[in-house]
């Protein structure tokens, strides 16, 4: 049928375009050329089998000390090693978070970014609207690598602020910081003792404190939580909790004074608060 | 059938309408050094161009912006922010004795100069205290291009007012045809004269010191160098990186504030907690580059310390405690990092190593040979 139009069209044209004068042949050039563009697409292809349903995932994030809201730069928080303790920032990064459907399909964010930063002192990294269109159906679980993997985690993958403050210095491994958590606390000698619970790569150090390798300290969480549905065309807004007061008492009691105001130095102490950081994350729905 | 329709009608000529020549500035392109920030603050209503840098150039050192009809009272950019030093004052200018500067009028500056580069990548506001950030309410402080407009009518600066100095400048017969080739007429205004600086500056772009290129494989650096950025870079060294950067920020500084330990009594009102009224912010003030340090004397924002001696002294036992210190000055309680004195060389030598000289004598940010 647009065929037969397009005969009829041009072919009257072309006859024309032999009579006119040479501007007038360039403005019929230019008419031919254009609707023949716009007959000359053949029908719709076969458009195959629809879209899979998808709909849309926000992650809230929200960081407690026994359930309640941390307040920053107050000294008010007592852990299980007797420590009173106050939080000035929480910054960190969460990753490969994938959903675990319960046909047991997995899906995992991959799209625009992998990687997401959390800062307390930005509001707007607080929530993180996943650009993915994320597969319809029952998601049974969520993991994701608390920092970074070592794959990804290397000098340069951010240049810009504030992913690009948290980096790590390569002497030390590289890479960036999987987390900040700064604050003070009342120091055995009764002081007000600033503490950089910072953690990225280990170092391992012979006998002369020379680096001879590193460890990599991120891991992966599992976090408890609710089953939910991912709907067509929904938003499905999940809270990711941070439960600060584990990184200090389960499973073990993590004792500042014991250990100190910085560790990035100190792969014993990043390991121990890496164990205590597995149990430290669970999920809730934020159904409002 | 209607878009070819209207493309086979709409080609007549009319010979009645003359058009009148948009005006097209030549943009500028920010060359980004190896491992800066991508993302530049480059307001949309004030776009980088050839002409309007060019226009910039001239008016950063012309003294006759400063809108005074005495010529001992003219006062530019340029007055203070010297090139030599980074686009500081410097501890050895000849009016301003020990980096302490003052208006026109001898009203002292309330702080000691911050340096000028390498603003294009800074987003986290201008001043020691921060005050003009794009947070700020009023939406003519929020970006560099108020810094003019400031320093035309503070007291302890040119003390004039914005209607003299755009009548200086429209005085100026040479100034009309740059400010046409900049904005497409020959209007001067105060916003336009601030783009125009503006745009000037945001070319300060320092990245070429020995440690720039000893990032880019161009070079070695001493062991000294190398020592010093070791304690630079670790916890248990000098630990300068949290709010001083290094490699992965080769800004050399997070453009945040902080309580450094320098005192325990708090009664500037300048301060960032005089910003924010955030109460944790008493005594807090932004962290400055360290890139071109050796050129910028006095160091902090009271000018206290002469020397990168005095600094470098001052982190390692000189530590002031108090509520408000900021919890990456970890070792606070030991009164700084406690470096020997080989440490403190080599720091020494790897901050000396952070000096930019081709930027310093770059012809590009100079004084221009002649004025309009």
């Amino acid at each position: 049928m647009k065929n037969s139009i397009l005969i009829i069209i041009i072919v009257p044209l072309v006859i024309l375009f032999g009579w006119a004068n040479d501007g007038m042949k360039l403005k019929y050039l230019l008419f031919i050329i254009i609707t023949a563009s716009f007959f000359s697409c053949n029908d719709d292809p076969d458009p195959g089998p629809p879209a899979p349903p998808t709909g849309k995932i926000v992650f809230e994030f929200q960081h407690l000390f026994h359930n309640n809201s941390v307040q920053f730069d107050t000294i008010r928080y007592l852990n299980a090693a007797g420590n009173l303790m106050m939080f000035t920032e929480i910054q960190w990064f969460i990753s490969d978070v994938t959903l675990h459907y319960s046909n047991g399909d997995n899906y995992t964010i991959k799209e625009w970014k992998d990687i997401h930063y959390i800062d307390t002192d930005i509001p707007s990294t607080l929530a993180w609207n996943v650009f993915d269109n994320i597969p319809a159906g029952i998601v049974d679980s969520v993991t994701f690598t608390f920092g970074i993997n070592e794959q990804k985690n290397q000098s340069f993958l951010f240049v810009n602020p504030p992913e690009s403050l948290m980096f790590w210095p390569d002497i030390l491994g590289g890479g960036y910081h999987y987390l900040k958590l700064n604050g003070k606390w009342i120091d055995n000698l009764q002081r007000v003792s600033p503490f950089n619970f910072h953690l990225g790569i280990g170092q391992i150090y012979d006998n002369q404190g020379n680096i001879t390798g590193f460890i990599q300290n991120y891991f992966s969480i599992n976090p408890a939580g609710p089953s939910f549905n991912i709907e067509q065309g929904k938003t499905t807004e999940l809270i990711i909790i941070m439960d600060v007061d584990s990184w200090f008492d389960t499973p073990e009691t993590w004792d500042l004074d014991y250990w100190g105001g910085d560790i990035m130095q100190n792969q014993a102490a990043m390991a121990a608060a890496c164990i205590n950081g597995k149990d430290s994350f669970r999920l809730s729905l934020n159904i409002d | 059938m209607l878009l070819p329709g209207i493309i086979f009608f709409s080609c007549t000529k009319n010979p009645d309408v003359e058009l009148i020549p948009a005006h097209k500035p030549t943009p500028y392109e920010i060359t980004i050094p190896f491992g800066f920030p991508t993302k530049l603050n480059i307001p949309e209503d004030n776009p980088m161009t050839i002409e309007g840098i060019e226009l910039g150039r001239y008016l950063f050192y012309d003294g006759r912006i400063s809108g005074h009809a005495d010529p001992a009272k003219h006062m530019s950019c340029a007055t203070c922010h010297l090139q030599e030093n980074a686009f500081e004052c410097g501890i050895d200018h000849p009016v301003y004795i020990n980096g302490k500067t003052h208006g026109v009028t001898g009203i002292p500056t309330p702080h000691f100069m911050l340096p000028l580069f390498n603003q294009v990548f800074n987003h986290s506001g201008y001043l020691w205290n921060g005050f003009v950030e794009v947070s700020n309410s009023d939406p003519m402080l929020r970006n560099l291009e108020a810094l003019t407009y400031m320093g035309i009518i503070a007291p302890h600066e040119m003390n004039s007012d914005t209607l003299s100095a755009v009548n200086a400048i429209r005085a100026v017969p040479g100034y009309s045809e740059l400010f046409k080739k900049a904005f497409g007429t020959e209007e001067v205004t105060i916003d336009r004269m601030s783009k125009a600086i503006s745009q000037f500056i945001r070319t300060f772009i320092s990245a070429n010191s020995r440690f720039d290129k000893y990032m880019r494989g161009e070079v070695q650096l001493s062991p000294a160098e190398l020592s010093g950025y070791v304690l630079f870079v670790t916890e248990e060294g000098a630990d300068c990186f949290h709010c001083h950067g290094g490699a992965g920020n080769p800004l050399f500084t997070t453009h945040l504030y902080y309580n450094n330990g320098k005192d325990s009594i708090f009664n500037d009102p300048r301060d960032r907690f005089g910003v924010t009224g955030d109460p944790m912010k008493r005594g807090a003030y932004k962290a400055p580059s360290l890139r071109n340090i050796e050129f910028t004397a006095p160091y902090m924002h009271d000018g206290r310390f002469r020397t990168l001696d005095e600094v470098i002294d001052f982190y390692s036992s000189g530590l002031i405690n108090s509520p408000y210190i900021d919890p990456l000055m970890h070792h606070i309680n030991n009164d700084g990092v406690q470096l020997t004195p080989t440490e403190k060389a080599n720091l020494k030598a790897f901050l000396l190593a952070l000096s930019d000289h081709d930027f310093i004598s770059n012809p590009a940010f100079s004084r221009p040979e002649n004025l309009p």
